[in-house]
C-alpha cells in the first residue's frame, strides 16, 4: 500500500514539476505549480504529518497560488519568448548540473536507504495541529511570534512598493 | 522497484524536485516562471524536512517546514510586488532585460 | 592606610608637576610654590624615614600589585632599606636646595613654570629608582628620567644646541637603557625573579659561566649610559646646554649617579661572574682619568665641571667593580654635595657675567663675587679630596679599596693630580687676575635665593665627613686607612695645584694647546664618521629598498595586479540575475562537494 502511494505520488509530483518548467504558457505553469503542491501535500500525509499538508493546500496552493494568477491577469503576460541562447550561461548551467548531479549521491549516501521501511501508523512524531501547536507555542514561541513581525513588514512592504507615485 | 520505501526514496525524491527547479531557476527567462521555479525548491526542501523528521523521531523540522511556508508566502508576496514594480516601468518581465546593474 | 604613608614622598613631586602643567601654567609664582612645597615635603618625609627604623633595618612597606602573569610578578612597592632611605634623603634634600636656587637664578624666565613642572616630574622619577624594589619599576622609572632629563636639557629649545644635545642624551641612553633591559630579562630568565629584596637569595641557583657574565654586562650597559661611563660619555657635556640648575641637579648630583646606584642595587648578580666585575673596575678606572685628562683643556666653565662628574662617577664605578659598595655609596653622598655646590657656584658666576661661559672671558670675579668665589674653592678642596673636607674622607676610602690592585691605584691617582690641575686653573683664570671682557667687569652676586643653597652645601661639603653616613652603609673599613694609598694619593692631589699655580697665575690665554684632549680624544668625531655615516650608508640602504622594492614593487605591484583582476572580474558583472544565481550555485556546490570530501562519514 505504501509503495503504490509513494511512486503514484512520486510521479505526479516530477511529472507537474516538469511542466512548471518546461511550458511557456505562463497559466499553465501556475496550474502546473498548483497540482505539484498538492502532490507534495500527499506526500506530507503519506509521511503522517497531516497539519502541514492542510497548510501546505490552503496556504501554498490557495493563499500563495492565487497571488500568482492574479499578477498573472494583472500583467496580462503573453507566452513567453525564447531568448537569445548565450553559450556562457549554458556552460554554467550544464557545470552546476554536473557537479549536482556528482554531489547529491554522495550526499545521499550519507543517509540510510535501506533503513526503517515505511508503514503507516507508526510514526514517532504526530504530525497532527495539537502536537505542533504546542511546539509552536511553547519552546519556539519567540520564533512564531517574529514570523508574525516579519509578515507585518512584508505586507507595508507590498503596499509600500506597489503604490503609485501619483497616490502620494 | 518494489520493496520497501525508506528515508533514502523521499530524499532522492526530494533531490530530484530540486534540480527540476534549479533548472527552472536558472534557464528561464520570465521572472514569473523563474519565482514558480523557486517555490519548487522550497517545496524539496520542505519535503527532505519532513521526511528525515519521520524517520528520525523528531518533530522540530515539521516545525521549521511551518516557517518555511510562512517565509515563502512572504517571499512570494514581496517577489510579486517588485515584479510588478519592474513591469510598470520596464514593461516586461524578461530576466535578461533587466541588466540596468551592469558595470 | 597609614602604612602606605611612605608612597607621599615618591607622589608628592608627580602631584605637583600635573598640577602645574595642568592648571598652574599661567601663574608661575603658584607653580613655583607648589613644586618648591612638594619637594620640600618630600624631603621632610625622607628624612622622617631615614631615622626611623633603626639605622641597619629595612622598613617593610606593602607593596601594591601590579604585574603579574607566567611567572613574572612585579608589585610596585617601596624598598626602604637604609641604602634606598638615605639616597631618598639626599636626592630630595638636593633638589630642594636646587629648587630653591632656581627660583632665582630663573626669575627673569617667562617659561619657568614649565621648568618646575618638568623639575617636580625629575623628582618623581629619580625617588622612584631609589625607592624601587624591583627592576621593572626601576627601568620604569629609569626611563622616566630619561625622559625629564631630555624635557630639562630641552629647556631652551629654542636654541638649536639645547636641543641637539637633548637629542643626543636621549638617544645616547637609549643605547644604554637596551642592554638594561637585556639584562633584565637576562636576570629573569636566569633567576626566575625580578624582584630586588628576592634577589640575593635566589642567587644560589645560578647557572654561572657567560650567561651570568653576559647579564652582568648588560646591567652594566644600562650604567654605562645613564652614569655616561665610556663609551658611552659623550652625552653628558653636551647636556651642560640645559640650565645650569639642572646641570647641578640632575647632571652632577643625582641622576648621572642612579647608573652607580643602580650597580650598587644588583652587585650580587655581578659578583657572580669575575669578567663582570674585572670589566667594570677598569671602565670606571679608565674613565677616572681620560675626563680628567679632557678637562684640563675645556674651556666652558660647565664642561670642565662636566668632565670632572664623569671622573668622579668613575671612581665610584670604579669601586662598586672592585666590590666595595659602601665607598662607592659614600662618595655618591660626598660627591653630590661638593658637586652640587661646583655647578650652583658656575651658575651664579654665567648669572652674574650675564650668560658668558667661557673661563676665558672671565677674569677677576674674586674681587666682584666674593662670596661665589670662597665657595668655589671649597668645592674644589673638597673634590681634590684635600683634608679635611668631605671628598677626602670618601675617596680615602675608594683609594684604600685600590690597595691591592696597583695598577688601577695608580691610574686613579693620576687622575687625582689632573683634577687638581684643571680646578686650580679654573679658579685662577675664572676668579684671579683682571676682567678679560665686559660682562665680567660688571659680575655680581645673585640674590638670597642663590646665595642660600650654596651656603648649605658649602657647610655640607666641608663638614661632610663628619656626617653618620657610613652607618648607613654598613661597617665602615676603618682599619684600611692607614695604606699607602692614603699618602700617595694626597701628594698627587697637592702635586696638581703646583703646575696650574705656575702656568695660569697670571695668564691671560691658555699657554697650553694640547689638540687631541681640546678635541676630547676625538671620540665624537669616531662616532660621526664611523657609526653615523654607517647610519647612513644603512639609511640610503633602506631608501632604496623602499623606493623600489616596497613602493615600487610591492605597493604599486598589487595595485596593478588588483587593477588587472578587478578588470577581468568586470565581465562576471554582467547584469544578469540568472548568471548571478549560476555562479552563486557554482559556489554552493563547491562548498557541499569540500565538505562531502573531507568526510561525512
Amino acid at each position: 500500500m505504501e509503495q503504490i502511494f509513494f511512486w503514484v505520488l512520486a510521479a505526479g509530483l516530477l511529472i507537474s514539476a516538469v511542466t512548471v518548467v518546461a511550458v511557456r504558457n505562463p497559466v499553465t505553469n501556475a496550474v502546473c505549480l498548483v497540482s505539484t503542491l498538492v502532490f507534495e501535500a500527499a506526500l506530507f500525509i503519506t509521511l503522517e504529518a497531516t497539519f502541514l499538508a492542510a497548510v501546505q493546500v490552503i496556504v501554498y496552493a490557495g493563499a500563495v497560488m492565487v497571488l500568482f494568477l492574479f499578477v498573472i491577469m494583472l500583467l496580462d503576460v503573453r507566452v513567453e519568448l525564447l531568448g537569445k541562447i548565450s553559450w556562457p550561461k549554458i556552460v554554467g548551467v550544464g557545470l552546476v548540473f554536473v557537479l549536482a548531479l556528482v554531489a547529491l549521491p554522495k550526499l545521499f549516501s550519507a543517509f540510510p536507504f535501506a533503513g526503517e521501511a515505511l508503514h503507516w501508523g507508526h510514526a514517532k512524531v504526530p504530525g497532527t495541529a495539537q502536537d505542533l501547536g504546542h511546539l509552536l507555542f511553547s519552546a519556539y514561541g519567540p520564533l512564531f511570534l517574529t514570523t508574525g513581525v516579519l509578515l507585518l513588514v512584508a505586507t507595508v512592504g507590498v503596499v509600500v512598493l506597489c503604490r503609485r507615485d501619483t497616490e502620494a | 522497484m518494489g520493496g520497501e520505501i525508506t528515508l533514502g526514496h523521499y530524499l532522492v525524491l526530494s533531490g530530484a524536485l530540486f534540480l527540476i527547479g534549479l533548472a527552472g531557476v536558472l534557464l528561464r527567462r520570465s521572472l514569473l516562471v523563474v519565482m514558480m521555479s523557486l517555490e519548487l525548491l522550497l517545496n524539496a526542501a520542505n519535503l527532505a524536512l519532513v521526511a528525515v523528521g519521520r524517520f528520525q523521531g523528531i518533530p522540530d523540522p515539521q516545525v521549521a517546514v511551518f516557517f518555511v511556508i510562512t517565509v515563502a508566502a512572504a517571499e512570494a508576496a514581496l517577489g510579486l510586488a517588485i515584479l510588478v514594480a519592474i513591469f510598470r516601468i520596464k514593461k516586461t518581465t524578461a530576466a535578461d532585460q533587466m541588466a540596468s546593474l551592469r558595470f | 592606610m597609614i602604612a602606605y604613608s611612605p608612597y607621599l614622598i615618591l607622589l608628592l613631586p608627580l602631584f605637583a608637576a600635573v598640577v602645574i602643567r595642568l592648571f598652574l601654567h599661567p601663574f608661575p609664582r603658584f607653580a613655583i610654590s607648589v613644586s618648591t612645597l612638594a619637594c620640600l615635603g618630600s624631603f621632610i618625609g625622607s628624612l622622617l624615614l631615614l631615622f626611623s627604623g633603626g639605622l641597619g633595618g629595612t622598613i617593610a612597606i606593602p607593596a601594591i600589585p601590579w604585574i603579574e602573569f607566567a611567572g613574572l610578578k612585579a608589585d610596585f612597592g617601596l624598598l626602604m632599606d637604609p641604602l634606598a632611605r638615605l639616597m631618598a634623603t639626599l636626592v630630595s634634600g638636593i633638589a630642594l636646595l636646587v629648587h630653591i636656587y632656581s627660583i632665582g637664578y630663573l626669575k627673569e624666565d617667562p617659561h619657568r613654570s614649565r621648568f618646575f613642572a618638568e623639575l617636580s616630574l625629575f623628582v618623581f622619577s629619580m625617588m622612584g629608582i631609589v625607592l624601587a624594589d624591583n627592576l621593572v619599576t626601576m627601568f620604569l622609572f629609569w626611563e622616566l628620567v630619561g625622559l625629564s632629563s631630555y624635557l630639562l636639557i630641552g629647556f631652551w629649545f629654542d636654541r638649536p644646541a639645547a636641543g641637539a644635545a637633548a637629542n643626543k642624551a636621549f638617544l645616547v641612553n637609549r643605547i644604554g637603557d637596551f642592554g638594561f633591559i637585556l639584562g633584565i630579562l637576562g636576570v629573569w630568565s636566569l633567576f626566575g625573579t625580578i624582584s630586588l629584596v628576592d634577589l640575593p637569595s635566589s642567587l644560589a641557583a645560578s647557572p654561572g659561566g657567560w650567561a651570568v657574565t653576559a647579564v652582568g654586562l648588560g646591567l652594566f650597559c644600562g650604567c654605562l649610559g645613564k652614569s655616561a661611563q665610556f663609551p658611552l660619555h659623550v652625552w653628558l657635556p653636551d647636556s651642560m646646554e640645559g640650565p645650569t640648575p639642572v646641570s647641578s641637579l640632575l647632571h652632577a648630583a643625582t641622576m648621572v649617579v642612579a647608573g652607580v646606584y643602580m650597580l650598587i642595587r644588583v652587585l650580587p648578580i655581578l659578583e657572580l661572574s669575575t669578567v663582570t666585575m674585572t670589566t667594570i673596575a677598569w671602565v670606571g678606572g679608565a674613565m677616572t682619568l681620560l675626563p680628567a685628562l679632557i678637562a684640563c683643556q675645556q674651556n666652558d666653565i660647565k664642561r670642565i665641571l662636566a668632565y670632572s662628574t664623569l671622573s668622579e662617577i668613575a671612581y665610584m664605578v670604579m669601586a662598586v667593580g672592585l666590590g666595595v659598595t659602601g665607598p662607592a655609596m659614600y662618595h655618591l653622598t660626598m660627591h653630590a654635595f661638593f658637586k652640587c655646590l661646583l655647578f650652583l657656584a658656575a651658575g651664579s658666576v654665567i648669572h652674574g657675567c650675564h650668560e658668558v661661559q667661557d673661563i676665558w672671558k672671565m677674569g677677576g670675579l674674586g674681587k666682584r663675587m666674593p662670596f661665589t668665589a670662597i665657595v668655589t674653592g671649597i668645592g674644589t678642596l673638597a673634590l681634590c679630596g684635600i683634608p679635611p673636607l668631605s671628598g677626602f674622607w670618601s675617596k680615602d676610602e675608594i683609594f684604600a679599596a685600590t690597595a691591592h690592585h696597583p695598577a688601577l691605584a695608580l691610574v686613579s691617582m693620576v687622575a687625582g693630580f689632573f683634577t687638581s690641575f684643571f680646578m686650580l686653573r679654573l679658579i685662577l683664570v675664572a676668579f684671579g687676575g683682571s676682567p678679560r671682557s665686559e660682562a665680567a667687569r660688571h659680575a655680581h652676586e645673585g640674590s638670597a635665593s642663590l646665595i642660600f643653597p650654596m651656603l648649605i652645601l658649602a657647610i655640607l661639603s666641608v663638614a661632610g665627613g663628619f656626617l653618620p653616613v657610613n652607618s648607613f652603609l654598613g661597617a665602615s673599613p676603618e682599619g684600611t686607612h692607614a695604606s699607602w694609598t692614603l699618602w700617595v694619593s694626597l701628594v698627587l692631589a697637592l702635586a696638581g695645584f703646583v703646575p696650574a699655580f705656575f702656568i695660569y697665575r697670571a695668564a691671560t690665554r691658555d699657554p697650553l694647546s694640547i689638540p687631541i684632549l681640546q678635541g676630547k680624544f676625538y671620540v665624537d668625531e669616531f662616532y660621526n664618521r664611523v657609526l653615523v655615516a654607517n647610519q647612513d650608508g644603512l639609511g640610503k640602504l633602506a631608501d632604496a629598498f623602499e623606493g623600489w622594492v616596497v613602493r615600487g614593487f610591492l605597493v604599486r605591484g598589487s595595485g596593478v595586479v588588483a587593477r588587472a583582476a578587478g578588470q577581468g572580474l568586470r565581465l562576471v558583472q554582467c547584469g544578469q540575475v540568472q548568471v548571478y544565481a549560476t555562479i552563486f550555485i557554482l559556489g554552493a556546490l563547491s562548498l557541499l562537494w569540500w565538505i562531502l570530501k573531507s568526510g561525512v562519514r
